[in-house]
């Protein structure tokens, strides 16, 4: 299947350092700046050529307003070199298109919905170009993000991504609900693992609502992201699952999150099964672990408030680190007109752009002081305000080998002791450690 | 149906009776349908309702907003004439190309028999899953059917299903009807025309039923193979809906079931349609075993 | 339908008389088979396999024997032979063997279940009824429902606070249906019979229609009640059916998939209701570990092909 020919040529001769993959150390295309410059011409004038280019982002209505908008603009102004955009499913089958088009060299140049717990898997398929060729690729993206993006680097010391929005999740609380369980709702006591749980019981014991909460208790990988991960980041003061090639969570810190949600569903405070619609909306559930996104789908539906995650402690206040949610845009090996599609990942990465970003999704663009940059939006728009605050501390994913063997490992041993009280919490996280850190060493 | 009629009229004892046999039938039907109205009750509710007075509609919570919802977002025309093309070329192929498959599998004896039998049930058991990259990269960039008609009918051309199918239906008519036809010195084409086919046109419905279903609700390989949304067929496109809507809807449950029930009318439809034929078949004076 | 032929007059037919041996008749027949014509009516089907299935499906076997992921094009990658290693590593994934145990009880609860059903059903909607079609289509209904709504369904009727638990009051299953590592399994086979059932009825159906009516008339005649016609006429009537439904329900059954991805949240609780296919997709798709995915998928189908094997050598005796 292999077809050569059509690949940009930078792509097969960086292969040749492939066998490092396979040891372990992925210095995967570490390869790629160093064969461009290792004499293959194509190299360059595939860098730089210019011409339409296809892109797909997400298929949210919120995000198809904006990316039909920023390439409208774009294809009025750049006649030559046009953009045609696609929507991809955003979710559960996302990666899947994603992995079979790079598979079949028929993804588009740039996707605005990369994962970046997938970069690791797209990195290794080689369909992943990386934006430090681009002269001024490390610059830029260093110039708009500040310093959060050293977590994007890959291990091999380059950019596979460009990191492009998050959305740091945080507790929503319904005041409703609060209200007629006799919480107050404005400061309603949930800063600590204590307070959390006593709020949480009482709302249960009132019959305000079913659950206190109720994040997704299936096996999906992704899925610690909006339980375990949030409340990790806060209580070890900002740590990733993986630092240096070894597990983190086997920690007190790790404990004291599995031991605060163990009780939650052990007292049935939070839900076990899967749970058809959106329990908070609907109010099943009092509270969500949820992003900025969230807010417009609750308009009309949920008066609601938002405080940071608990940590075992209480009082960390607007700066506690949280879990990113991150959505980054991705380059791919397949794309001819690499010159047009950095210019263009440029141009929809504006100062501009991502305040029109800011405007139709409210999600957060990873760009340093966005709240004095877009004042004028944050004073129109108090709701997010705390986002923003928080969008400065937050925690992503760990940019590692087998990264989503990695979660899946963490699930499972999530699932099996927290969720339903099978085995031991404690002992549970070891047995995840050690299989993590054999996943991240492979 | 005469036949039929005649048979069990002559047994009935008296018509109490007739309907205490029904009962059993009845509840299974009720159990059967049960959901399925949960499906469109669920689907013209204003707002869920789960509790068991939600099992009866209430006048108060009923809207046909999560239908008229779908008309907006979605050309259903449009999706309704490539799920008809995706999903009539598969029918057309597997009819064609299946009943010869299964014809010459269950009657006629020649070199290779047993191993494209072999082929076709292992085929069979080969979930999807394994082979779905492959099968893309294949069919996409060797075939070059990206984007296409084609490339969407392609994997599921001839259901081996039904090959599996026809073949069985055809091994349960006596080989010696077949014999018969030789000796009259009719060609094999001739003798699967007019004898085998109109045999088994119960089966050849079934078959055309069964076939249907896959590649109308068939949602990952389209949405893979075609990126265009002019190309979408209707699953595709009532599943992208359901995923970017239904999370904004003030029903997001409505907008989901909704949008099933969108996808099986037709498939209902057409099933009611057949069904006058596949009951009256006159097979059994046909056959005078 | 004008080809009406009694028993009585067909000889026992062994050969045809009209044909003269010949000798290119009878080398054609040595190598193509007595019926060379069964050729051109396979081929298109054999083309279709072969130009569609054959290099998918070496891949699959090839690569589970190799270290393998797949890559984008031109990207060389060394894919060393790596014997039983995936082979090895997935009958030792307690995951994995778990997976196959939960399919093994799934089969027992669903397969005879569906036969029986099925052929139950089919006899009953066969007869003279009041409402047949109506009968046909609600039995049908399911089966046509894409499975994202069924699902959405079944969560809220066998959901803790569901339909279903609020009639059965104290008899509900604490922990619910979906979540009990008991009842998950169970709860699963029996969506899917209940889901598949009208599929089964139908191929059950068109059976009927070729079991020849003389042949109940005779055993009504010889004082056989519904029962024993049901058992003397109808079972034997309908075998190659029943070895096709038989078939058809360990395969679909084997390739669960669906139901435990969306009904229980990825073969939840812990693993209790996860299946080998969903295993495969978790590590050859969402993990791109294809080798690893491939080498659960050989040993599922050859599973299969051999219960397959099995219940045809039973039913055969």
């Amino acid at each position: 299947m292999s077809n050569a020919a059509d690949t940009p040529s930078f792509v097969s001769s960086s292969r040749t350092r492939r066998r490092a993959v396979v040891a372990g150390t992925v210095c995967l295309v570490l390869g790629t700046a160093a064969c461009g410059g290792s004499g293959s011409a194509g190299a360059d004038a595939t860098a730089q050529s210019h011409g339409a280019i296809s892109i797909w982002y997400s298929n949210n209505a919120q995000e198809v307003t904006w990316g039909k908008q920023v390439v409208a603009a774009w294809n009025a102004a750049h006649p030559t070199e046009k953009v045609s955009a696609q929507e991809i499913p955003s979710g559960k089958s996302s990666e899947e298109v994603i992995g079979a088009a790079i598979t079949a060299g028929t993804e588009p140049c740039l996707i605005y919905n990369t994962s970046p717990a997938s970069v690791p898997t797209f990195q290794q398929q080689g369909g992943l170009v990386p934006l430090d060729t681009f002269s001024d690729g490390a610059a830029y993206i260093e110039a708009r993000a500040g310093t959060a993006d050293s977590q994007f680097v890959s291990p091999d010391g380059n950019y596979y991504q460009m990191p492009w929005k998050s959305n740091p999740v945080m507790i929503f609380y319904n005041k409703k609900v609060f209200k007629s369980a006799g919480i107050s709702t404005t400061a309603p006591p949930l800063g600590s693992y204590a307070e959390f749980l006593a709020t949480a019981k009482k709302i249960v014991s009132s019959g305000a609502a079913k659950y206190a909460i109720y994040p997704a208790p299936s096996s999906e990988f992704y899925q610690s992201w909006y339980d375990f991960y949030p409340l990790y980041a806060a209580e070890s003061d900002g740590k990733q699952l993986v630092v240096d090639g070894k597990s983190t969570f086997d920690s007190d810190a790790g404990r004291a999150v599995a031991a605060f949600w163990s009780q939650l569903y052990a007292e049935n405070l939070a839900g076990k099964e899967s749970y058809n619609g959106d329990s908070f909306a609907d109010g099943t559930a009092a509270m969500a672990i949820v992003g900025p996104w969230a807010i417009s789908t609750y308009e009309g539906k949920v008066d609601w408030g938002v405080v940071p995650v608990p940590t075992s402690a209480g009082g960390g206040g607007d700066t506690v680190p949280t879990f990113s949610d991150a959505k980054n845009i991705g380059m791919y090996v397949s794309c001819k007109n690499t010159g047009t599609a950095w210019d263009f990942l440029k141009y929809s990465t504006s100062v501009a752009q991502d305040g029109k970003l800011l405007e139709l999704t409210g999600q957060m663009p990873m760009r340093k002081g966005i709240e004095t940059q877009y004042a004028a939006y944050f004073t129109a728009h108090k709701d997010y305000v705390t986002f923003a605050a928080e969008a400065a501390h937050v925690v992503e994913v760990p940019n590692v080998p087998n990264s989503i063997e990695v979660w899946q490992a963490f699930r499972d041993a999530w699932s099996s002791s927290v969720v339903f009280g099978k085995t031991d919490p404690a002992t549970s996280l070891t047995g995840a450690a050690t299989k993590i850190d054999q996943l991240v060493a492979q | 149906m005469t036949t039929d009629d005649g048979r069990a009229a002559a047994r009935e004892p008296h018509p109490a009776a007739r309907w205490l046999r029904l009962a059993p039938l009845v509840a299974g039907a009720v159990l059967f349908l049960f959901p399925f109205y949960y499906m469109v009750s669920g689907s013209l509710q204003t707002r869920q309702d789960t509790s068991l007075n939600g099992v009866l509609p209430h006048p108060g919570n009923l809207t046909l907003h999560n239908y008229r919802e779908i008309g907006t977002a979605l050309n259903l025309g449009r999706t309704l004439v490539n799920s008809g093309i995706f999903t009539g070329g598969v029918l057309l192929a597997t009819v064609v190309f299946g009943v010869l498959a299964g014809y010459a599998l269950a009657q006629l004896r020649f070199r290779g028999r047993g191993v494209l039998f072999a082929t076709m049930l292992l085929l069979q058991t080969i979930p999807f899953q394994l082979l779905i990259v492959p099968l893309y990269v294949l069919i996409v960039r060797s075939y070059g059917l990206g984007d296409s008609y084609l490339g969407m009918i392609a994997p599921f051309a001839i259901n081996s299903t039904a090959v599996f199918v026809f073949r069985q239906y055809f091994l349960q008519i006596p080989a010696e009807l077949f014999d018969a036809a030789r000796i009259d010195g009719a060609s094999e084409f001739r003798i699967l025309r007019s004898v085998a086919i109109p045999l088994v046109r119960p089966a050849l419905l079934t078959a055309m039923l069964l076939t249907f279903i896959g590649p109308w609700n068939e949602f990952l390989w389209p949405f893979l193979v075609t990126k265009q949304e002019q190309m979408q067929p209707l699953a595709v496109a009532l599943a992208s809906y359901i995923s970017t809507v239904a999370a904004a809807a003030t029903n997001p449950i409505g907008a989901i079931l909704a949008g099933a029930c969108v996808l099986a009318a037709p498939a209902v439809a057409l099933f009611v349609a057949f069904q006058r034929h596949f009951v009256s078949t006159d097979l059994g004076s046909g056959v005078k075993g | 339908m004008t080809t009406t032929v009694t028993p009585a007059a067909r000889p026992a037919t062994g050969h045809t008389p009209g044909s003269r041996p010949r000798r290119a008749v009878r080398l054609s027949r040595a190598v193509l088979g007595r019926q060379p014509i069964g050729l051109l009516f396979g081929a298109p089907y054999a083309l279709f396999v072969a130009v569609l299935f054959a290099y998918p499906l070496g891949l699959a076997v090839w690569m589970s024997f190799r270290r393998y992921y797949f890559t984008a094009p031109g990207v060389e990658v060394a894919r060393p032979f790596v014997g039983l290693d995936n082979y090895r590593a997935v009958l030792t994934d307690p995951a994995v063997r778990r997976s196959f145990v939960n399919i093994g009880l799934f089969l027992v609860i669903n397969v005879p279940l569906t036969v029986v059903l099925a052929l139950l059903l089919a006899t009953a909607l066969n007869a003279a009824i009041p409402f047949r079609s109506f009968f046909r289509v609600s039995y049908y209904v399911p089966y046509v429902t894409a499975s994202v709504a069924m699902v959405g369904v079944w969560l809220s009727l066998f959901g803790s606070g569901g339909l279903v638990n609020r009639l059965l009051g104290s008899l509900a299953p604490d922990p619910s249906w979906l979540i009990n590592a008991h009842w998950a399994m169970p709860s699963i086979a029996l969506f899917v019979t209940w889901k598949q059932l009208g599929f089964f009825i139908l191929l059950y159906l068109a059976a009927l229609q070729n079991v020849h009516k003389e042949l109940y008339e005779a055993a009504e005649m010889d004082g056989a009640n519904r029962w024993q016609s049901f058992r003397a006429v109808t079972v034997p009537g309908v075998r190659p059916a029943t070895t096709l439904v038989t078939i058809l329900a360990i395969i679909t059954g084997a390739n669960l998939f669906t139901e435990p991805y969306l009904l229980t949240g990825g073969g939840g609780p812990n693993g209790a209701s996860a299946s080998p296919v969903l295993i495969m997709y978790q590590r050859g798709i969402e993990q791109n570990h294809p080798d690893v995915a491939s080498a659960i998928g050989v040993i599922l189908v050859l599973g299969v092909l051999v219960v397959a094997a099995v219940q045809r050598l039973v039913e055969r005796d």
